[in-house]
């Protein structure tokens, strides 16, 4: 076991299984999924215009977050990551079965506070309100992101590049966990077994995640494992009926309004804000914080 | 829950991970990357005839030392690319506490040989005798790019130096000049 996990790998072979996992898998389960989800939204006579038109605003704001992703990406990957890699980063870690899945636990965690920080505060939660704020909740509606939402992961991802690991398979498994939390976007599969529910984020868990109801607020912040809630006291299971969407929900399926309701809400909120610096403080305070006037 | 439990465990979940990549990288010998052990390398020398041993061999040099310097000297390497069909001869030099290999003499499939430039191209950074890792510098399309590589000595006249950047690899044998 202990030969397996420091047995060298090589690059290519490492490359094609996340091609598999990470880019195949749209096609061999994410759009099968989703078009098993709307044959039983057409089943239960869920499937209306608002639906179809919330789906395909999800897929545009994907759009313009890939393309924000994209350049930060090529930047902060051939640029900051390489640069912390060569200059501030323990010794460079060997490709192996060991250091893969080490890097990936270690970007599902780093997932899980980037995750808990965009829900904490204010600019975070300006640009990943965006994708709770549909009030759906199918495979589409993993695909539905804020125009900041790329600048989080970067940040997180620095300290496991400075451990030693190579920024490529930093960025591979990140993707890894961007993926599997797609797949978790679903009412189909209801609650799997214990030992799953346990130690693993579950659509179930992910349903919590993205429910209105009070209880439901800032819990289940997992990417792949659950037990980091679980430890870090976010945890919450699913026991009521899950209202899907916000507090103050922005009744529009506009691809554009969707795309930029948080980013003109938190501006609007600023205006309000009296002082610069309680005008800074917004941004890292929670997203309901108000000072005392 | 704690501001403080929540950082001393996430710093508990990060060492831990952390700390099984660099055992599983650094504490874990495995023998598949290591061609020669040190005890065949010792079997060869015994078995080759004094008279063979090179004679550019620097051991005219008073400041080396057989038993750690073994890759001082000059070094051939034959390479058959579509850039470039032929050798090159580098002098690896022990500079400080690394050792730096480079460029001395270029020669074509022909045998034509043409001075070098002197360009650095390779540097050492850990050696223990049989096995090391250094620095690479490699060209592909025009660009240049430093990698990580592993050496492991075959025999004292062999070494091997072996990359693997992102699927873009080679294993290359040096041999001494």
């Amino acid at each position: 076991m202990i030969d397996f996990l420091a047995k060298k790998l090589e690059w290519l072979d490492v490359h094609h299984w996340f091609y598999i996992f990470n880019d195949l898998s749209l096609f061999y389960i994410i759009i099968p999924f989703f078009v098993l989800e709307l044959i039983r939204y057409a089943y239960l006579k869920r499937l209306d215009k608002d639906l179809v038109l919330d789906s395909i605003a999800n897929v545009i704001t994907f759009g313009g977050f890939f393309l924000i992703e994209i350049i930060l990406g090529i930047l902060a990957i051939t640029k900051v990551y390489y640069w912390v890699y060569n200059n501030i980063s323990l010794p460079h870690l060997e490709l192996n079965w060991a250091t893969v899945i080490c890097c990936v636990l270690l970007a599902d965690f780093a997932y899980y506070w980037e995750h808990r920080t965009m829900h904490r505060i204010g600019i975070g939660w300006a640009t990943h309100t965006v994708h709770h704020s549909s009030p759906h909740f199918n495979m589409s509606v993993a695909y539905r992101f804020g125009p900041l939402d790329a600048i989080m992961p970067i940040v997180f991802s620095l300290p496991i590049v400075m451990l030693g690991f190579d920024p490529i398979l930093v960025l591979l498994s990140e993707v890894f966990v961007q993926v599997f939390q797609t797949l978790l976007h679903t009412e189909i599969i209801g609650k799997l077994t214990k030992p799953i529910e346990f130690i693993f984020n579950t659509p179930s868990h992910h349903r919590v995640h993205h429910g209105s109801n009070r209880q439901y607020w800032d819990k289940n912040y997992a990417g792949i494992l659950i037990i980091w809630d679980r430890m870090l006291g976010t945890f919450e299971p699913e026991k009521e009926k899950v209202i899907y969407g916000i507090s103050q929900p922005i009744n529009s399926v506009n691809p554009i309004v969707v795309f930029f309701h948080g980013i003109s809400r938190f501006v609007k909120k600023l205006g309000q804000i009296k002082g610069f610096s309680n005008k800074l403080l917004a941004f890292v305070k929670p997203p309901d914080w108000m000072p005392k006037q | 829950m704690k501001n403080s439990t929540l950082v001393f465990r996430s710093l508990g979940i990060l060492i831990f991970l952390a700390g099984l990549a660099h055992l599983f990288s650094f504490g874990v010998d495995t023998s598949d990357d290591s061609p020669t052990p040190t005890t065949e390398t010792s079997t060869a020398t015994e078995q080759q005839p004094e008279a063979e041993v090179p004679t550019e061999k620097p051991t005219a040099n008073s400041a080396y030392n057989p038993e750690t310097d073994p890759l001082i000297g000059q070094w051939k390497v034959a390479y058959n690319t579509k850039d470039f069909k032929g050798a090159i001869v580098y002098k690896i030099k022990k500079e400080g506490k690394v050792f730096n290999a480079y460029t001395h003499q270029y020669q074509d499939e022909n045998g034509y040989a043409q001075k070098a430039e002197g360009t650095k191209t390779l540097t050492i950074t850990q050696f223990n005798g049989s096995k090391g890792k250094g620095i690479y510098s490699i060209e592909y399309e025009g660009e240049q790019y430093e990698v990580d590589c592993k050496i492991a000595l075959t025999d004292e006249n062999t070494f091997t130096l072996s990359y693997d950047y992102y699927g873009y690899g080679d294993v290359e044998t040096w041999k001494r000049q």
